[in-house]
């Protein structure tokens, strides 16, 4: 007896003791017929027939197996459709998808979140970095926040901004220093901008880094910005109120001694990004930065300053 | 003139008969005031919100705050038009949308060309409202944007007008268009008012 079965799909041909016997009983009758009629049957035509045999028993364990075979597949097709409606009907299939894309969704953002860390950091590592003989500073020097801005001392909205920024050191209580570098728009504000720039370090020459904080404050308290201040008047004005002497003040600007480290404050605020101004960069004590475009209201500003105060 | 105002009160009663216009005006208008006193700090938003470990609420604040800036970053000129185009925007997308609804897919098509130039008119106005443009400042050379504004006498605020001009021609066109449908006249005949 020959037998198919179906074993985790496959199929095996097993051969038993029973047929084995049979085929025996079969070789030793057809010996006995061949001896009967005095006939010699030759070894190569009797394994023929053996094979014939065995070939039919294989066409027909095979058609089984086919059967079976399709029986399995629509088996397995039915129990897929069952399984898709299930998870259809139960809504997993979707909870599944909805995950799929909130993690994928997830995991653009967060690398859109490192590009534009990466890019913010490449920005302020062309940033000047603040120093102390170099740069005007107001406040505390060792302040875990910096303010760095870049103005123009004839744009209106620096004149609006300087107050606020002014509000949020005095408040912070040793907690931000701001620094002053120059972004003289000369297309926007030509000449007046870049020589009001150099008067203002004049001062920082003639009088220390209180006389530049102490112009900058008259300035832009006396001044009506875009580029209509009367600086052959305003300028010795002021260096007057503040204490300066005048004929040095002069000699100073008339040399075009600092219109170098004015253009270099310029060259950074680009670096930095700059685009127009005020333009700001706010630095936490751990070096993270936040770019602030515009003269915003005091409480954009100090909320910011709050957050990065938060920055470990 | 008093045609198209006549048209465009007909419309805007046509239109905003159904709340729903109203509220879709509203949110667009909305959208576009958001994202032009944004504009000039949408990195910064984007850095707080993605890059910053701080509460919602903190962020949230921050991109409140700064709404602000409509104040003290905007002159009172540049203010008003940007208030301006915030609005027109609004109420012209709801009335194209209104159109496209009644399936006037060609004169919604040509008021969407004309929208569209008055939009990005309107963005490069909404730049300059600074010192230095924000936007031309990306696009061209570092502070040669600046000098080409300096160049007009606004200072690239025309760009805010131009903005807001265009949009009132395609609203008052819209309003035409709603108010005044195209269609075929009957024929006069001589015996037309016998039964």
């Amino acid at each position: 007896m020959a037998a198919a079965e179906s074993v985790s799909g496959e199929v095996k041909l097993s051969v038993t003791a029973e047929w084995a016997e049979c085929i025996g009983e079969d070789l030793s009758g057809r010996m006995n017929v061949a001896r009967a009629k005095g006939k010699i049957m030759s070894i190569a035509g009797f394994f023929r027939g053996v094979m014939a045999g065995l070939i039919l028993l294989a066409s027909a364990a095979n058609a089984q197996t086919a059967e079976r075979s399709a029986a399995d597949t629509a088996l397995v097709e039915r129990v897929k459709e069952a399984v898709i409606k299930e998870l259809r009907e139960s809504g997993a299939l979707d909870r599944a998808i909805d995950a799929g894309v909130n993690r994928y969704v997830e995991r653009q953002r967060t690398e859109a979140a490192q590009r534009e860390r990466r890019e913010a950091d490449a920005k302020a590592a062309k940033m000047r970095p603040v120093a102390k003989g170099r740069d005007h500073i107001r406040g505390n020097f060792d302040a875990p926040v910096t303010l760095i801005e870049y103005s123009d001392f004839e744009c209106p909205f620096c004149k609006g901004f300087h107050t606020t920024v002014k509000k949020v050191v005095e408040e912070s209580k040793g907690q931000v220093k701001w620094v002053y570098r120059h972004f003289p728009l000369d297309q926007l504000h030509p000449v007046k901008a870049r020589k009001e720039a150099a008067a203002s370090e004049c001062a920082a020459e003639l009088g220390g880094n209180d006389a530049f904080w102490k112009f900058a404050d008259r300035f832009f308290d006396l001044t009506p910005s875009n580029n209509r201040t009367d600086i052959d008047t305003v300028l010795p004005q002021i260096a007057r109120e503040i204490g300066l002497d005048e004929a040095k003040f002069a000699s100073c600007l008339a040399s075009g001694r600092h219109d170098r480290r004015v253009e270099e404050d310029f060259q950074d605020a680009g670096a930095s990004g700059g685009r127009g101004t005020p333009w700001s960069i706010i630095v936490s004590k751990s070096g993270k930065t936040y770019s602030l475009s515009g003269a915003q209201p005091y409480a954009a500003v100090k909320q910011l300053i709050d957050l990065a105060l938060q920055e470990k | 003139m008093e045609r198209h105002l006549k048209n465009l009160r007909a419309a805007l009663a046509q239109v905003f008969a159904y709340p729903s216009y109203i509220a879709l005006a509203g949110a667009l208008a909305t959208l576009a005031f958001l994202l032009a006193v944004w504009l000039p700090n949408l990195g910064l938003i984007a850095d707080v919100f993605f890059g910053s470990n701080a509460p919602l609420a903190a962020k949230l604040n921050i991109a409140l705050s700064l709404l602000g800036g409509i104040g003290t970053n905007f002159s009172p000129l540049s203010a008003g038009y940007t208030i301006a185009i915030a609005v027109l925007f609004g109420i012209t997308a709801a009335m194209i949308v209104y159109l496209l609804k009644q399936r006037r897919v060609a004169a919604a098509g040509q008021n969407i060309a004309l929208g569209s130039g008055a939009v990005a008119s309107g963005v490069v106005g909404i730049g300059c409202a600074a010192c230095g443009s924000l936007i031309l400042g990306g696009l061209v050379p570092f502070v040669g944007a600046a000098g080409a504004l300096a160049l007009l006498p606004l200072n690239g605020a025309e760009f805010g007008i131009l903005s807001v001009a265009l949009l009132f021609v395609s609203l008052l066109l819209i309003s035409k268009t709603i108010a005044e449908p195209v269609t075929c006249p009957l024929a006069r005949s001589e015996n037309a008012h016998q039964p």
